[in-house]
């Protein structure tokens, strides 16, 4: 250390403070141009239906929205890591049946006679157990065995999927402890448990995105991978590791979706991967790898919700409410990519 | 944009406080035709009351549903109708309804026992099966199979993880038992609401056993299935013909209609999709006025067969369907 | 100084008279004035930035001429698009070359400009012909109907060549035609160059590798900043007066004298390095203190073998002793943990996190070296990354930038060795280093590079440039087929010895 001090360090040392502080102020500008746009678009959206459905902001309704968002934000993160690699999970929709199939079976397993908290405990950790090892098992077939993310994770997608219906013939796993519909569907006043229960993996995502060596590793690698590997980042262990997460992170959303209808389904989520990915992609998280942020992903998963929401309460058929998402969805990225281009020809 | 699309189609919320009731309908699927049948139904019954619908399809998505419902609860609802994706996953919505007081009712598929409270109109499989096997089994008394023998029964069974598939196997099984003397059920193929896996099980089973005069499907949707495993055995005939087989079906759709007029089925088990609706918005008037309503009611049905297909086909949903299909051709 | 060229001969061709040109404002041409003989070669060098591609993009018609005038055979030329200079028979071979890979030779020479009668009736047969014909002429033997993918770089540079000829070109133009040709390749585009003169056309020839230039070219035009410093035939200029008058410095600047020897310590010890069919055999020694070249025409196993040692690819049999201590399995992490930095020969593809700014890159192999339990420690990191990135000369700017695609080059270049400058390599493998950069930025890096041995680092640096190695270097190694043809001492350093050994005695 002292050599490279030696080396590099000598002329800057008076200036260093004062280009560190312009630095950051730099770096927030960047970040504020990069996601608050979004946040911007939900909120000019819900002003805008404001008058003709003013339902929207009954107090209810907000925590309507809140509740519905939580779920959908964590698996939402789950991905984000993935898609950071240039990856894709396809199975994550799998995976949070599986692991509702598996916590609910482990609730109400009679051998294991757990009932309450500790049979919700009990549900929790099986459920963290088979995540990690969907997670594990794409991990190892993208990076040992070198299969396209896109073709690993179809066939894990119907094998898991077909698992879960096979092991419970289909049908749904009820009378679950009442801890778990208190902590998905209740709160502490206005504070939802589910939001207590979120918020430690939203900031740990953030933490390891913008603070961790991992993090740090994960852009890389999905900026090019090549040249990560030659600049000794541990690319398979990287990749590995996000698809691990965004196992888990599903599993979490399962935990609430299954608390929500107080049932196992091995049916849960198969509908919700566009809107994963949708609420990605409108946070400003790249499909093509090396881009993406937590707080992006909020106000995507918050726009997306929004939208639902709205249409639900003004009563739109429901094939209505599914192009005009799709439309959304489709005029997010268009707009993205266009802000893109502007933010590049102005570079 | 978000303003285009609030104006231009937020005209329902608008006309808010002009005095008229608003129900929220959701729906668990629209994709086979007694859904859409009986929804288009609940809403000209809505109509007819005065009241607004508002509406909600969940695509077979038991959380979107759940969010569905809590959003028309966050409007304000007057009134909510579920038909749920299952058995229990619609109970946090009945508890999501109860909380705010809405009057729920739960339409076609009963919740699993909860101490939340709800109505359920549901149709009487086990009943309205037994009735049409009844019928069936007076026909294939009145053709005995030849030389002593016993006619050979088949029945195409539904997913058995659906309530409604377990009363109608039910209906069929009790109405058989009674008639024991005249037929023996050689085939029970299981279709899991599939009718690929409808096709291949009874053209195994008329393999298996080729003198099948007597067949009952658990549901219309699965005649074509049935039709084609017929005809490629050589026994797609009319009442009357040597190789005719005793068809019974049911839900009352507008190809079981057609087959009917047509003379090759026998008899159909009818849910009539117009008592049930009228049913399912006098219970919430019901609730709403603080009447007592009855937990479960139940559509009693109908037979429609050969001989009364004049006169009861106006109660068919499907006859209604396939006059709009005549009416309006597909180009 | 010989300025009016058009008195010595040959009739002018091509003449820029006054050209000038700004952006936003900012000049870039002021008054370029120049001419160009038929059958002449004129060789056009500047630094990156001086103004060569707009100059260029004028006559092409990409961009249009703020003032002056342009001239071809003395008549008034204004291109408005790249079209109005084909008719006028002016021809481009780009840096990038401008093929579809998918379609054939043929295909590619007639997909434009096809005498009329053909242009819905395609005349296969009549296409071949030509097509075989204008092949013969650049002297490459390949069937009309191959396809280009099927082709090297260089075969493909003599197919862009054969377009031109299939219009007449009049005037081609060279830029950095030979970045990605070998040897071979290289020789056989001068004999056609040559040819080329001889028929009556004009060339001008863009490059940095000056010695090409002088070789090909009778006159020059020296370019900086917008504007001609220095024109007239190739007696006017030295290499040494070109490089002066490009960067206002002399040449022996461009190779900074090092204080310190070499000691006798090893570093890197490699013997018997073998992997079938990519090297075999490979040993030598790196010392403190000491620049090793290595030499070698591409495919020699010069890259190969840096890999190898760098744990990118797997080695059948040798032994690797790095400080004394064997190094058996070798991954980059490893490599980075004991002290090696590798930069690779292709910065785009293994050397840059392209989208990513100058920060990230320079961090990422350190990160280490500045973690936490798992977390970066941004107080300690920020400032060695931006002291590192000053030190290899990048300017406060620059380092605030956006993406690193958006800066040139050189630049590139420097966030590539501030990267690993960052991680105190004790043994730093250079591959390609000064590749497409400019006269400028290729002397700062020497001057990086002898900083780094007079720490006490070793050097192990491949390059095509033997006049880059001889140099740098302490020692050049050879390399020929996967095996070390030979090693040769400073003292004995020779163009000529170091080709023969690189050819194999054959050529040279």
């Amino acid at each position: 250390m002292s050599n490279g001090s030696t080396l590099i360090g000598s002329t800057s040392t008076p200036a260093a403070p004062v280009v560190v502080a312009a630095a950051r102020g730099a770096r927030w500008q960047r970040w504020l141009r990069g996601d608050t746009w979004v946040l911007a678009l939900a909120v000019v959206y819900f002003l805008a239906l404001l008058p003709v459905a003013p339902d929207l902001a009954n107090p209810e309704n907000l925590q309507l929205i809140l509740s519905n968002m939580l779920p959908l934000l964590v698996v939402a993160l789950g991905q984000m890591f993935v898609l950071i690699t240039s990856g894709i999970d396809l199975s994550v929709t799998s995976t949070i049946a599986l692991t509702s199939v598996a916590g609910a079976g482990t609730m109400v397993w009679p051998a294991l006679g757990l009932t309450g908290t500790a049979a919700m405990l009990a549900g929790a950790v099986a459920m963290l157990l088979i995540a990690g090892a969907v997670g594990a098992t794409n991990g190892l077939a993208i990076t040992r065995l070198s299969m396209p993310p896109f073709m690993v994770t179809l066939a894990t997608m119907m094998f898991f999927s077909g698992g879960a219906i096979w092991a419970t013939r289909s049908n749904g796993i009820p009378g679950l402890p009442e801890a778990l519909a208190t902590v998905s569907q209740e709160g502490f006043g206005f504070v939802p448990y589910a939001l207590m229960l979120v918020a430690p993996f939203v900031v740990g995502a953030h933490v390891l995105l913008t603070k961790s060596v991992f993090g740090r590793r994960l852009f890389a690698v999905g900026r090019n991978a090549k040249a990560a590997r030659v600049s000794g980042v541990p690319v398979a262990r990287t990749v590995f590791t996000a698809y691990v997460l965004c196992a888990a992170f599903a599993a979490v959303g399962a935990f609430l979706y299954t608390g929500r209808l107080e049932t196992g389904s091995p049916v849960l989520g198969q509908r919700i991967f566009l809107d994963v990915i949708g609420a990605a992609v409108i946070g400003g998280v790249s499909l093509f790898g090396g881009k993406g942020s937590v707080a992006g992903v909020i106000y995507g998963v918050l726009f997306i919700t929004l939208v639902d929401n709205s249409l639900n309460i003004l009563g739109f058929s429901s094939f209505a409410v599914l192009m005009a998402k799709g439309t959304v969805i489709l005029l997010a990225a268009l707009f993205d990519a266009m802000r893109a281009r502007k933010v590049a020809v102005r570079a | 944009m978000a303003c285009v699309v609030g104006c231009a189609l937020g005209v329902a919320s608008c006309r808010k406080k002009d005095g008229r009731l608003t129900v929220g309908v959701a729906f668990e699927t629209l994709q086979t035709e007694y859904w859409v049948a009986s929804f288009d139904i609940m809403h000209a019954e809505l109509e007819r009351n005065n009241i607004r619908m508002l509406e909600a399809i969940s695509d077979g998505d038991a959380n979107r549903q759940l969010e569905q419902v809590k959003s028309f609860v966050a409007r304000r609802v007057d009134g909510i109708i579920v038909a749920p994706k299952d058995a229990h996953t619609v109970i946090p919505m009945i508890k999501a309804a109860n909380r705010a007081g809405i009057p729920i009712v739960i339409y076609n598929r009963p919740p699993a026992p909860t101490k939340a409270v709800s109505v359920t109109i549901g149709t009487d499989n086990f009943g309205i099966t037994k009735n049409t096997v009844e019928h069936m089994c007076t026909l294939a008394r009145q053709s005995p199979a030849p030389a002593g023998k016993k006619h050979e029964a088949l029945l195409v069974m539904g997913d058995l993880g659906d309530i409604n598939a377990i009363g109608r196997r039910d209906g069929f099984d009790k109405a058989t038992a009674d008639c024991s003397d005249v037929l023996e059920v050689v085939s029970r193929v299981p279709s899991e609401w599939n009718q690929e896996k409808a096709l291949a099980g009874v053209t195994n089973a008329l393999q298996a056993h080729p003198n099948i005069s007597f067949m009952f499907t658990s549901s219309d949707f699965l005649l074509p299935s049935i039709m084609s495993a017929l005809k490629a055995a050589g026994k797609w005939e009319k009442a009357g013909h040597a190789n005719h087989v005793i068809l019974g079906a049911f839900d009352g759709d507008a190809t079981a209609y057609e087959m009917l007029r047509a003379g090759y089925l026998d008899a159909d088990g009818v849910q009539d999709a117009y008592f049930q609706s009228k049913l399912t918005v006098q219970a919430i008037l019901d609730m709403r006025a603080g009447k007592p309503v009855a937990n479960v009611k139940l559509d009693p049905g109908l037979v429609v067969n050969q001989s009364n297909l004049g006169t009861e086909a106006s109660r068919m949903w499907g006859a209604a369907v396939a006059k709009q299909k005549a009416e309006k051709p597909q180009s | 100084m010989a300025n009016d060229l058009a008195n010595t001969g040959n009739p002018v061709a091509l003449q820029y008279h006054g050209i000038t040109k700004s952006f936003f404002g900012v000049p870039v041409l002021k008054g370029v004035t120049f001419s160009l003989r038929a059958g002449h070669a004129l060789g056009l060098v500047g630094e990156n930035g001086a103004g060569k591609s707009t100059m260029m993009n004028i006559l092409g018609g990409v961009l249009v001429a703020d003032g002056g005038q342009l001239t071809v055979n003395g008549q008034a030329y204004a291109p408005k698009n790249p079209k109005d200079a084909r008719a006028r028979g002016i021809a481009f071979i780009h840096q990038e070359l401008n093929l579809f890979a998918n379609l054939s030779i043929a295909e590619n020479i007639f997909l434009t400009g096809f005498p009329k009668t053909g242009l819905f009736a395609i005349k296969r047969k009549e296409i071949n012909e030509r097509t075989r014909t204008l092949l013969a002429s650049v002297q490459l033997a390949a069937e009309p109907t191959a396809k280009v993918e099927t082709l090297s770089p260089g075969e493909r540079q003599l197919v862009e060549i054969a377009k031109a000829l299939a219009f007449d070109a009049r005037v081609v133009i060279f830029d950095e035609p030979t970045t990605s040709l070998t040897a071979r390749e290289c020789e056989r585009l001068f004999a056609l160059i040559e040819k080329l003169k001889v028929q009556g056309r004009s060339v001008i020839y863009i490059s940095h590798a000056l010695e090409d230039v002088r070789r090909l070219c009778e006159d020059f035009v020296i370019l900086r900043d917008g504007e001609v410093v220095a024109q007239g035939p190739r007696e006017d200029f030295s290499l040494d007066r070109m490089v002066s008058l490009m960067v206002g410095r002399k040449l022996e600047q461009l190779f900074p004298a090092r204080s310190m020897v070499p000691t006798a310590t090893a570093l890197l010890q490699v013997a018997g390095l073998s992997q079938p069919g990519v090297i075999e055999n490979v040993s030598f020694t790196l010392h403190k203190g000491e620049v090793l070249g290595v030499a070698g025409l591409m495919g020699s196993g010069r890259s190969e073998t840096a890999r190898i040692l760098f744990g990118l690819d797997p080695a059948a049999k040798g032994e690797v002793t790095l400080d004394g201590k064997p190094f058996p399995n070798r991954n980059p992490a490893a490599c980075i943990a004991r002290g090696m930095a590798f930069l690779t020969e292709s910065r785009r593809e293994e050397g840059l996190l392209m989208d990513a700014d100058v920060r990230e890159n320079v961090a990422v192999a350190a990160l280490p070296r500045f973690a936490g339990r798992g977390l970066v420690l941004q107080n300690q990191l920020q400032p060695k990354v931006d002291a590192a990135a000053r030190s290899v000369g990048l300017a406060e700017g620059k380092i605030a930038s956006g993406a690193v695609k958006t800066l040139s080059g050189g630049n590139q270049q420097k966030v590539v060795l501030a990267k690993w400058l960052l991680t105190e390599p004790s043994v730093f493998i250079l591959d390609e280093p000064t590749r497409g950069i400019d006269v400028g930025a290729k002397a700062e890096i020497y001057t990086l590079i002898n900083n780094l041995v007079a720490r006490g680092a070793g050097v192990l640096m491949i390059s095509s440039e033997l006049e880059e190695l001889i140099g740098m270097c302490d020692r050049i190694l050879v390399m020929r087929r996967g095996e070390v043809a030979g090693v040769v001492d400073k003292a004995h350093f020779d163009r000529e010895a170091i080709l023969r050994l690189a050819f194999g005695g054959g050529i040279a």
